[in-house]
């Protein structure tokens, strides 16, 4: 980037908030997607969103494109740097602006994390409820570019249906307020296109964010079962007897074992393993975690196993968000897919997936959200034996081929970002795309907002599909894979 | 069949606030809605999108209308997937029907009008909800995917027919709360949700607004989760507080067990048949007598200064037969009286910091010369109006009727 260039943003957001050095610049590569990276050449470290603003407006100026960060946890790759492009962090927008417990709303600023504003209510007795299991680290502005969901959107939702309004700069520097604290704001719900569009149509400087109150009961079951179409039968049955548990997820085998060698859940011997939650009225779920405990032994638990207290929860949670980390117990590198099947679909296109890995020799292991069809294939390799890196990646784009097939989407909740920009017209047409292409065009006529990320466009510069190398900040134990 | 032969002459039953369209259209398929809207965007129709004709008022009066398009020949039930709880139906079909079809499967869609005429595309377009939307929030949180015809002939597709999906700009939510400027709905898909087992409701009244406004408070701070939670005034004398629980048959009777407990004012039960025409009575109250209605919002700790302030409106010459709000803080109101008594009333409303968002829905033509139906314009809105050029660079669609 031009030295020029460089001097400006030091001289409108002062020059200990600009960085150019390499050693500096190297954390800002890649997100929680390492196999993207591109080492950018500025990152700007903003103190508000008149700085923001500032920057913005330069680049606006200057044709210089820009992506907007938070903590770095993206699984793909939306905040990997463009050539020629600066990096917004957004790290240092990191403050709880209010908290009004009676009209059950926070204000922040995007640099706060997920799980920060659930610290600041729980004494009240609430929450926030989308929880991506980066939400220790991950920053509500990433959540917010990303729609992010977790175990629990298939009762609550994601974070667009959390989030009252946000302040943005728009690619043109305008500060804009998109939404209303207050309801039913008139005209087109542009906090919903914004929600989600991955930090390609504006940078967020603010957000008012829902809080719930803490259901008053939690229950959760773990079930073993012989059989994927087992347990997708319990599944089927409990959503039919009318309930919508809190959180339905499955592991398979491989990654069953695979938690079990990284923090001993102490799971049953099983081919498949069910957790079921139910949240809410003490009554309600008493009522209810009946029908969900008979529905499994009926449909052919060999075992179910109760959470007695809290502790008994984590235990069973712990293995079930380790599994992606753990991977790297039963194998030195794996590539994890994000995508959707309409929930009945599952078991064949889980099917599909095992007659893939026999066919290709490679394991898979798989962990996924059941109740809203979200798979998690978690796909074993070894990048020092030539040819299996793109093996991996490979599969996994085939995987999100039967997923479209079955009526599915090639992302639930990681996001398009630069990974898989070229699956888009697997599932939009090109009429779908050019429409999407232009409300972006609209809004950011320059294209200068994350260039080449959600809508195909060829290629990056720089961009070398690689290996899974693990993250500083998994290496941390910060943070896991969900 | 050719886009001409479709056309017919409009009629006095087919006048939009008022004004007959030149020429009305009823497509029978995407592709006929989608060639309609090229054409009428190469002649620069002025153009009114519609279903069951039940919100057709709501906006500024139009100046003219070239074509006004219904939905009545698409109002087919594309897919229930009962399995996956989630449906694709065109854009035509009334929401009744479409729930009633869906109760075949013990399901529903979490949505309710006051309105039977209804359809599916009207009530994506304005984002209209009732009750229902304390618990379960407005359409655009079930709507999962959508079918658009542009206005340059195109029928594109945003989100998809699966509940968890982030792929690609969410158009659906776009055109939630449109009404009508940027595309035509041709069908939409929903995220479904259970009949609950069981269901109840529990009424309570108050002598004022006040002492109501204190067990809204209790209530929303306990563990008691209603489907509906809704307060009515009628003509300012009597308060009511319309409560819904629906979950497992003993859930919901310790829940309303308990509701009962924090209530200053013993609640009579309703149940069953007379449950549902209760509500049914309820949601239509704002609309079933003369008046203009107008819809604003607040904050749930403004509930007191809400009471307050509908209490001072009489001051400019009006009444006030009928208030409905949910306690999320949304409402409706009913103003009757001389149109600039309203038009006064509205100003106030506006000036209040109390409220926002005050938009009048129904009212005659003189009065919506007398106040911008609309209201002041939001930062949201500056941003749409740009989206606006691209979808409909010719400004046919609702063209200075709607909020953009």
């Amino acid at each position: 980037m031009d030295q020029r260039i460089v001097d400006l943003f030091r001289e409108a957001i002062g020059p200990d908030a600009v960085l150019t050095e390499p050693v500096q610049l190297v954390t800002y590569e890649c997100d929680a997607l390492p196999h993207l990276r591109s080492l950018p050449e500025v990152v700007v470290l903003p103190r508000s969103a008149a700085d923001v603003q500032k920057i913005v407006r330069i680049c606006d100026r200057e044709a210089v494109p820009f992506v907007a960060r938070g903590h770095g946890t993206g699984l793909s790759g939306g905040a990997l740097p463009v050539p020629g492009g600066v990096i917004i962090s957004l790290a240092r927008l990191n403050r709880v602006l209010d908290v009004d417990i009676p009209n059950r709303r926070v204000t922040v600023e995007p640099g706060v994390t997920n799980l920060e504003i659930t610290r600041q209510v729980a004494p009240f007795g609430y929450y926030y409820a989308p929880d991506p299991s980066s939400q220790q680290v991950c920053s509500l502005g990433g959540n917010i570019a990303e729609n992010s969901g977790g175990a629990h959107c298939l009762k609550y939702g994601f974070t667009v249906h959390h989030i009252l309004a946000v302040e943005a700069v728009l690619p043109n520097g305008d500060l804009v307020q998109i939404g209303s604290p207050l309801a039913d704001a008139p005209g087109p719900d542009v906090l919903g296109l914004l929600v989600g569009s991955e930090g390609t149509l504006a940078v967020v400087t603010k957000a008012v964010v829902r809080i719930l109150r803490k259901p008053e009961s939690v229950q959760t079951l773990l079930a073993a079962f012989d059989s994927i179409s087992a347990a997708g039968a319990a599944v089927s049955e409990i959503i039919a007897a009318g309930i919508v548990p809190a959180a339905v997820e499955m592991m398979d085998q491989v990654a069953i074992e695979a938690a079990e060698a990284a923090v001993h859940p102490n799971f049953p011997p099983a081919d498949t393993i069910l957790i079921v939650e139910l949240d809410g009225p003490s009554p309600e779920v008493a009522e209810l975690f009946g029908i969900v405990e008979a529905t499994c032994r009926q449909t052919g638990a060999t075992r179910v196993e109760i959470a007695r207290d809290e502790a008994q929860r984590q235990r069973i949670w712990k293995g079930r968000k380790a599994a992606f980390a753990a991977m790297g117990r039963i194998s030195p590198n794996y590539y994890v897919q994000d995508g959707v099947v309409p929930r009945t679909k599952l078991p064949d296109v889980l099917g599909r997936i095992r007659q893939l890995a026999e066919r290709e020799s490679i394991r898979i292991g798989n962990v996924f959200h059941a109740g809203d069809g979200n798979l998690h294939p978690l796909i074993c390799y070894d990048e020092r034996i030539a040819g299996q890196s793109a093996l991996a990646e490979r599969v996994a784009g085939e995987i999100l081929i039967y997923c479209v097939e079955a009526g599915g989407s090639i992302t639930g909740e990681h996001g398009v970002g630069a990974d898989k920009t070229e699956f888009m017209p697997k599932m939009f047409s090109a009429d779908s795309l050019d429409v999407m292409q232009s409300v972006r065009d609209a809004i950011d006529p320059k294209r200068l907002c994350n260039p080449g990320k959600v809508l195909p466009t060829p290629r990056l510069c720089g961009e070398v599909p690689g290996p899974y190398r693990e993250h500083p900040v998994e290496r941390a134990g910060l943070a896991e894979r969900f | 069949m050719s886009v001409s032969e479709a056309l017919r002459q409009g009629t006095s039953e087919d006048a939009v606030d008022g004004v007959v369209p030149s020429q009305v259209a009823l497509p029978e398929s995407a592709d006929g809605l989608a060639r309609l809207l090229a054409d009428a965007s190469r002649r620069g129709q002025h153009t009114v999108l519609g279903g069951g004709g039940s919100k057709l008022g709501w906006g500024r009066p139009p100046a003219r209308i070239d074509l006004a398009i219904g939905t009545s020949g698409l109002d087919r039930l594309i897919a229930h997937r009962h399995a996956d709880l989630t449906v694709t139906v065109q854009a035509g079909m009334t929401l009744v029907s479409l729930n009633r079809q869906l109760a075949e499967h013990r399901q529903f869609l979490p949505i309710d009008s006051a309105f039977a005429a209804a359809t599916i595309g009207g009530i994506v377009a304005t984002n209209d909800a009732g009750p229902m939307r304390h618990r379960y929030g407005t359409p655009r949180d079930s709507l999962i995917g959508v079918t658009l015809a542009m206005t340059d002939g195109r029928i594109v597709k945003a989100g998809g027919t699966v509940v968890k999906n982030v792929a690609g700009y969410d158009l659906g939510k776009l055109v939630s709360g449109s009404h009508g400027t940027l595309a035509a709905i041709v069908d939409a898909t929903f995220k479904l949700l259970p009949i609950p087992l069981a269901s109840t409701t529990l009424v309570a009244s108050y002598a004022d607004g006040k002492a109501l406004a204190r067990d809204v408070a209790a209530l929303h701070a306990s563990q008691v989760e209603l489907t509906s939670f809704d307060i009515v005034s009628l003509n300012q004398e009597r308060w009511i507080l319309l409560m819904r629980l629906a979950s497992s048959p003993a859930a919901t009777t310790a829940q309303a067990a308990e509701a009962r407990r924090l209530l200053s004012s013993a609640p009579t039960t309703v149940n069953a048949e007379e449950e549902n025409a209760l509500w049914s009575e309820h949601i239509q109250a704002p609309w079933a007598g003369e008046g203009t209605v107008v819809r604003f919002s607040w904050s749930p700790s403004s509930l007191p200064a809400v009471v307050e302030l509908l209490g001072g409106v009489s001051r400019h010459g009006c009444q006030v037969p009928v208030f409905t709000g949910r306690t999320i803080g949304a409402g409706l109101v009913r103003l009757t009286g001389e149109d600039s008594s309203i038009a006064a009333a509205i100003t106030e409303l506006r000036a209040s910091r109390a409220v926002g968002h005050v938009v009048v829905l129904r009212a005659s033509r003189r009065l919506k010369e007398l106040v911008d139906v609309w209201g002041p314009p939001t930062g949201a809105n500056e941003v749409a109006r740009v989206l606006k050029r691209t979808f409909d660079p010719a400004n046919i669609l609702n063209a200075g009727r709607g909020p953009i």
